[in-house]
């Protein structure tokens, strides 16, 4: 559905230009959840915008192909960018309730989306959010971090996308909105023509909802494992990441 | 006698101003705690933990009840609170444009009464937290988020407060700087003896960092205990539901059984 080649990402600073990401690929396919573990600042945020040319221009520097619906997303005019992340790809990032204008009410997002209000009632439903007639007419800053996180989810689900990507969507959100957005994920590419990208670093959540997981550090992307595989991996840079989780799963004070 | 007591603590906020309708946040709670122990608070956003955790360091005044602290450590002579907390959002604390040399000594000249010992105190007090040295000129907008955070922990520890309470401090941070945020709580309890509240939504944290835990609920603890038999042998259906719900094994009936 899309296949991303990225040859590398650099950042320009001060007339130096310093190269953040390289040699990345990936290809997603319908109907399955991916996952892109690492630690803070190890670029993930980086990777998921520079493939929908998300990345200003005057900072950023983007060498590589996306290719998405016949066309390539880093050559693409902005216009059509604009209706792709509109309705084709969506995001969803990370402190989701930054998202939303503080002066506006929700209704003005509901609006936005063209959906009925009874399609937004079920999905508003599913996620154990108010109803759409209490949201509405709520701002932004009356919702909790999960409220707000589920929210943005909503939002997101109500332009039917074909490709959903995830910006740490477990960070600061409870364990119940975490099982509630797992279940959603999975539902959502059930019926095999959508798919899911996250990225994360909370390896328990990704392997709960991934079908294949890799491990970006310093700048480059390990191939893509199925969450055995990579549990087993032989990779350094993986098993240190790992060995982390275990140490903090068998510890005790 | 505990080094703290937590006595039939309620706090209220007035939802709705034309009827003075009440939400009770907290809910008669009663708890102590021992000098150099670490005592976890759990549950779900919205439990009440942040709000006992200013009503303890006296942010808050409750509605009713009392915080009472060990006599012993009662000292006229300070010139700050015993009590101190290291908040969630540790990089809004920091002053941006204010070196963190500058930071850290201001705090030490509440605690310390032989100024000429300055410099050997603001190292002692830095690297106990792992804050290097070279970062000591450093204005705080020109630190990591890790490195605001062991500086805002360094600036507490300056004033040698006797129970230090950590609200949230492991959230958006990777697992690797949680390991070593834990490791630096335990040598500070050890070393210094300092008694620690934390308060986290992260169970496996509580569990590498508490010795004893407290469940809070809508305001109410619904269970406590030693750490280790709360989450092993939960008595209560909520610390079984948040048991589960850590595991990621919950269906959509469970969750919608609960009101979110």
């Amino acid at each position: 559905m899309l296949s991303a080649d990225i040859k590398s990402v650099s950042i320009f600073n001060e007339g130096k230009s310093r190269t953040l990401l390289q040699d990345i690929r990936l290809d997603i396919e319908k109907g399955k959840i991916y996952s892109i573990l690492g630690k803070n600042g190890s670029g993930k945020s980086t990777f998921i915008k520079s493939l929908t040319s998300l990345l200003p221009t005057v900072l950023y520097e983007v060498k590589g192909k996306v290719l998405f619906g016949g066309i390539d997303l880093l050559q693409a005019s902005e216009e059509r960018l604009r209706e792709i992340r509109r309705n084709k790809i969506r995001y969803v990032f990370q402190d989701a309730a930054n998202s939303l204008d503080p002066l506006k009410k929700i209704r003005y997002y509901f609006d936005l989306s063209n959906i009925s209000p009874l399609k937004i009632e079920e999905l508003l439903l599913f996620f154990l959010l108010p109803t759409y007639k209490k949201l509405s007419g709520l701002h932004s800053y009356e919702l909790s971090g999960g409220m707000a996180q589920r929210l943005l989810i909503v939002l997101a689900l109500l332009a039917n996308p074909d490709i959903l990507i995830l910006d740490e969507p477990t960070s600061g959100v409870d364990y119940a909105v975490m099982n509630l957005i797992l279940l959603k994920m999975k539902n959502f590419v059930r019926d095999n023509d959508k798919s899911v990208l996250i990225v994360t670093q909370d390896i328990n959540f990704a392997v709960k909802s991934s079908d294949y997981i890799a491990y970006l550090s310093e700048g480059r992307l390990t191939k893509f494992f199925t969450s055995n595989e990579l549990l087993e991996s032989p990779d350094e840079r993986v098993n240190n990441f790992i060995n982390s989780f275990k140490e903090m799963s068998n510890a005790s004070a | 006698m505990p080094l703290l007591k937590v006595e039939n603590i309620s706090y209220s906020v007035i939802v709705k101003e034309e009827t003075k309708k009440k939400f009770d946040i907290l809910k008669n709670v009663s708890f102590e705690v021992e000098q150099g122990e670490i005592v976890g608070i759990c549950g779900e956003s919205g439990g009440g933990k942040s709000t006992l955790a200013k009503v303890i360091a006296g942010i808050i005044k409750p509605d009713s009840g009392e915080i009472i602290l060990d006599s012993e450590h009662q000292n006229n002579k300070r010139k700050s609170s015993p009590i101190q907390i290291l908040f969630q959002n540790h990089g809004e604390v920091l002053n941006p444009f204010r070196k963190m040399k500058n930071v850290i000594d201001e705090a030490l000249k509440i605690s310390i009464t032989d100024k000429s010992n300055l410099q050997i105190e603001r190292e002692k007090v830095l690297s106990s937290v792992g804050f290097p040295k070279e970062l000591y000129d450093r204005r705080g907008m020109e630190l990591s988020g890790g490195e605001q955070q062991r500086a805002a922990l360094a600036r507490l520890l300056a004033v040698k407060p006797i129970l230090l309470i950590l609200d949230e401090p492991f959230s958006a941070q990777d697992v690797e700087s949680q390991l070593n945020l834990v490791k630096l709580f335990k040598q500070l309890n050890k070393e210094f003896y300092i008694t620690m509240i934390c308060i986290s939504h992260d169970l496996q944290i509580l569990r590498n960092l508490a010795n004893r835990v407290i469940v809070l609920k809508d305001g109410e603890i619904v269970e406590s205990g030693l750490t280790k038999e709360v989450f092993t042998n939960p008595q209560k259906d909520y610390t079984k539901f948040l048991l589960s719900a850590e595991a990621l094994d919950l269906s959509y009936e469970e969750l919608k059984a609960r009101n979110m």
